[in-house]
Parts: C-alpha cells; sequence; structure tokens
C-alpha cells in the first residue's frame, strides 16, 4: 500500500519515517482505528436511549399518579449512590440470565429443573453472547444509566417551562396530555441543553469502560498493541509502550470533548434564537 | 436468630466488609491531597497571571475531558515502563509499581481537576461587595484571602464538591479494573464478581456490594452536611444537601 504514496512525501518521509508510517498502518493498527467504530456507536446510541429513558424519567417524576412519581424518583436516585460501573456489569449479566431462565423453561426437562442448584439451570441452555449482543447490551446500559442523569436535567427544564405557555395552551382547549407533549417538552430542549451537554460528556467517557464486557474496542486494542514484544516474527520488537498508546488515548477522548463542546455551544446559540437572554 | 446470620444476603455482608476497606482507603486517601491540589489550581485558573492560569487551564481540561479509566491506565503503564530504569535502581519499585500507591495518586489527580472546576465556579460567584469591602478598609491580599475569598469560596462550592466526593468514591471501583489484585486486596466489585462466578447468583452479590456504596455514599452526604451546616452557620438560614443526583460533573 505504501508504495502508492507520492515520491515526493516518501522522499520527505526518509527511510525511518516510512519504516513507523509502515508499523503504524499495519493491520493490527488498521484494526486499532476501525474499533473507534464500537465507541462511537455506543455513543451515539446509548445518548438516543439516555433521552429516551431521560424523558420516560422525567414524566413519571411529573406524573400525578403517585406510584409512578415514585418510580421515577427511585429510579434518579439509584444512580446517586451506586456507581455506573456495577449497573455497566450488571444489566448485561441480568439480561443474558434472563433469558437463560426462560429458555431453561422451554428446554430443561422437570427433573433437571428441580435437581438444578446452580446455572446453568440444565446443559443445553447456554447463551453465548457474541460482540453484537454485548455492544447492544452496552448501548442499553449505558442509556439505562445515563437516562437517569438525563431524566433529571429534563425533569428540571420541564419545570422552567414559563407556566403561562401551558396555561395558554389550556386556555385553548388542549387536552393535558397534548399540552404535556406539544408544549411542555417542545419547549424545554433549550433550558435542557446545558444539562444534556454535561451528560453527554459523561456517557462519552463511559465508553471507555466497553472493553469491560469483552468488546475489543479501543482500549483493549490499546492494551494488545503497546505489550512488549520480543519475538521479530511477530512484527516490531519494542519494550513496553502501553502508556504511548494510552497517552494517544487519552489526547483522543480530549479531542472528542473538545468537539461535542463545540458542537453543543452551536446547538445551544441555535436554540435561544429569539429567547429573551439575561445578559 | 441463627437463621438471619445464616441468611445467604447477611453472609455476603460480612464478607464484603474487608473489600468496603478498600474502597473507603483509596477515598480517604484521595480527599485530604485531592483537595489542596483542587484550591490551588482553582486559584491558578483564576489568577491574571498567564503563567499561571494557562498551565491550570489545561491540566483541568485534560483531566476533565479524558476518563478516569484511560488515565488509571496510563499512569500505571508509564510507571511500569519507568520500573526497569528509574524506580529499580533507586530501590522503590515496590512502592511506585503498587495499586494501593497509584490508585490513589491518579484518583487525586483527577479529582484535583474536577474540584478546581467547582472551586473555581464559586471564586467566580463570589460576592463582588465582600471583596470591595475587604479592600476599602485595607485589608492587605492575604487578610482578603482569608477573610472574603476562603469563606465564601468553600460556602458556594460546597454542594458540588459533596457531589464530586461521592462521585469519586465510585470511581474508587476503576482502581482494580486496571491494575492487578495483590494477595487478596480486593475491593467491593473484585469479591462480588469473585462471588458470582462461584454461584452464578447475581442479584445477591451485587445488590449487596451495591447496599454498601449506597450506605457510604449516604453516610458521606451526611458528614458533608454537617460541615456545610457549620460553614453556613452565619447565615442563620436553615440548609442542608440534597441527595439527589447531580449533572454537572
Amino acid at each position: 500500500m505504501l508504495e502508492m504514496l507520492p515520491h515526493w512525501l516518501s522522499d520527505w518521509l526518509g527511510p525511518d519515517g516510512m519504516a513507523n508510517l509502515a508499523y503504524i498502518t499495519n493491520g493490527k493498527h488498521l484494526s486499532w482505528y476501525a474499533s473507534v467504530r464500537y465507541t462511537l456507536i455506543a455513543a451515539a446510541f446509548g445518548a438516543i436511549l439516555a433521552v429516551f429513558f431521560g424523558l420516560l424519567g422525567a414524566a413519571a417524576k411529573l406524573s400525578k399518579f403517585a406510584p409512578l412519581r415514585w418510580l421515577g424518583d427511585i429510579y434518579t436516585t439509584m444512580v446517586r449512590g451506586i456507581p455506573d460501573v456495577l449497573f455497566l456489569l450488571f444489566f448485561p449479566l441480568a439480561f443474558e440470565q434472563g433469558v437463560e431462565y426462560m429458555m431453561a423453561q422451554w428446554y430443561c426437562k422437570p427433573d433437571e429443573l428441580a435437581a438444578a442448584t446452580t446455572w446453568p439451570l440444565c446443559a443445553n441452555v447456554q447463551w453465548y453472547l457474541s460482540t453484537t449482543e454485548y455492544m447492544i447490551l452496552a448501548c442499553v446500559s449505558l442509556g439505562l444509566v445515563y437516562g437517569a442523569f438525563a431524566a433529571n436535567v429534563i425533569y428540571g427544564a420541564l419545570t422552567a417551562v414559563p407556566k403561562g405557555q401551558l396555561e395558554a395552551a389550556h386556555a385553548f382547549g388542549f387536552p393535558s396530555r397534548e399540552v404535556f407533549w406539544r408544549f411542555q417538552v417542545r419547549q424545554m430542549w433549550v433550558y435542557a441543553l446545558p444539562g444534556l451537554s454535561n451528560v453527554w460528556l459523561l456517557l462519552l467517557k463511559a465508553t471507555s469502560l466497553l472493553s469491560l464486557l469483552q468488546i475489543t474496542d479501543i482500549v483493549s486494542w490499546a492494551d494488545r498493541l503497546g505489550a512488549p514484544n520480543y519475538s521479530p516474527v511477530a512484527g516490531l520488537v519494542h519494550g513496553d509502550w502501553r502508556w504511548k498508546y494510552y497517552l494517544v488515548l487519552f489526547i483522543f477522548y480530549i479531542l472528542l470533548t473538545w468537539l461535542s463542546e463545540k458542537f453543543f455551544a452551536y446547538l445551544q446559540a441555535r436554540a435561544g434564537r429569539g429567547m429573551a437572554r439575561a445578559n | 436468630m441463627d437463621s438471619i446470620f445464616n441468611a445467604p444476603f447477611v453472609q455476603d455482608l460480612v464478607t464484603l466488609f474487608k473489600p468496603a476497606l478498600f474502597n473507603l482507603y483509596f477515598l480517604v486517601l484521595a480527599v485530604p491531597f485531592g483537595f489542596p491540589l483542587a484550591v490551588l489550581l482553582a486559584l491558578g485558573k483564576n489568577s491574571k497571571n498567564k503563567l499561571l492560569s494557562m498551565p491550570a487551564r489545561t491540566y483541568i481540561y485534560a483531566f476533565r475531558g479524558s476518563p478516569l479509566f484511560i488515565q488509571f491506565f496510563m499512569f500505571y503503564s508509564l510507571s511500569l515502563a519507568l520500573n526497569p530504569g528509574v524506580w529499580k535502581p533507586l530501590g522503590i519499585s515496590w512502592l511506585m509499581i503498587h495499586p494501593l500507591f497509584i490508585g490513589p495518586l491518579v484518583l487525586v489527580l483527577n479529582t484535583g481537576a474536577y474540584a478546581a472546576e467547582i472551586f473555581y465556579g464559586a471564586l467566580q460567584t463570589i460576592p463582588k461587595g465582600e471583596l470591595e469591602a475587604a479592600r476599602a478598609v485595607g485589608m492587605s491580599k492575604w487578610q482578603e484571602f482569608r477573610t472574603a475569598v476562603w469563606p465564601n469560596m468553600l460556602r458556594l462550592a460546597w454542594p458540588a464538591y459533596t457531589n464530586e466526593v461521592v462521585f469519586l468514591f465510585h470511581s474508587t471501583t476503576l482502581v482494580y479494573f486496571t491494575m492487578p489484585v495483590i494477595n487478596e486486596q480486593k475491593d467491593l466489585l473484585n469479591k462480588a464478581s469473585e462471588l458470582f462466578e462461584k454461584d452464578y447468583n447475581l442479584f445477591l452479590h451485587f445488590s449487596a456490594a451495591a447496599l454498601y456504596f449506597l450506605v457510604i455514599s449516604i453516610v458521606i452526604f451526611f458528614l458533608f452536611n454537617l460541615i456545610y451546616k457549620r460553614l453556613t452557620r452565619y447565615l442563620n438560614v436553615e440548609v442542608s444537601l440534597k441527595i439527589k443526583p447531580n449533572y454537572i460533573r
């Protein structure tokens, strides 16, 4: 591939530069760059689900029906006291066990079920998850955990919508349901954006935890590529370079944060058009 | 009586007591060192001198903009890479590559940045009148800091700082996901995962670990609320911290 580079570029790089270029574009490194997709997919779908669960949570917190309100409050306070890592490990495992339990009701013989003391309940209900399934579960877990954060942001934003607007909608004869969805939710975004931007930044940083769910994401690739190599057959011989690879990831995440901040500043400016500002 | 103590959940709580001490150890070491670092960084970021404000600003941005998970990996592998050349000859490799040292170190560096941003925000909102009053009565810079800046900064930042400390406590779970476990020095999540791998009873072991996290978080809130009451006692109003998820970190 590298022979296709123009001569002026390969001359300018020199033999050392070309060797370095060959090293950082070898198959393993290309796989590393490609694994960024897991991070970005988890961040994107996690964020969409987080907004979805956030809306549900906020609607529950605002509900007129007390048990629903309690449910919303429990949901948002759970993340206060329990680390996100625990949820990230718990949800996929719980889902896997739930599916295996249902499979067991279907496939296992009654005497096997009765005798079962440990997991799996019988030999033929082992569900082996692949990366795709783990990715889906990771997105859902991220959505659930950060959905609780988003629920608080959205709850605050919903209560910040001027009462007059809602009263006007009621006066025009809109039923309560429509007032909520067509007026309160429509108008809350501009109040929710700064908070949602913070939730997004948290979620983005949490995508580094994907390797805990057996996904070969950028972190586990960095660990493999940086590990010391003493056999020339396996490629370039080098010592422990892991810190260099982690430094790259460190900078990568700072860049992502910077880009997100710029994007949200733009969105905020756009959403705030026509709004009265204090300054 | 006998049956309560033999209940699996209670047995889990007993088993998880020692691991909980490891999480607490990381917290108790990180807070006293992280607090002064954060104050210095906040004052640096607030300074008019570019030579002070730029490095502080960059530091805070870098450590708030990247995941703690990566920071743990980075500092641990850096220390491992320095081990043959630097720590071994100095004879301190037993310390420098030990999770019980690197863990709190990285937590201090991280919480320093997060708390500095909180304190910086507080410095920005100190009532201007109090600073002007301090200057008007002819106070020196140090007197002004001691009487007008410091108490106000602490009072304004305290609720957010409490949230940060709770977050820091939750972050201690990441230490043993990035570093090796040495001789049974396991934290809550390690031990819970180990128990899970024995009998696959997910809900039992993870909820026992979660209960520890919840209870310790509530205790942190309680202690910090006592300090908050003391910081705001001159205001003559009842204030208290609310246990609610914050979304400013």
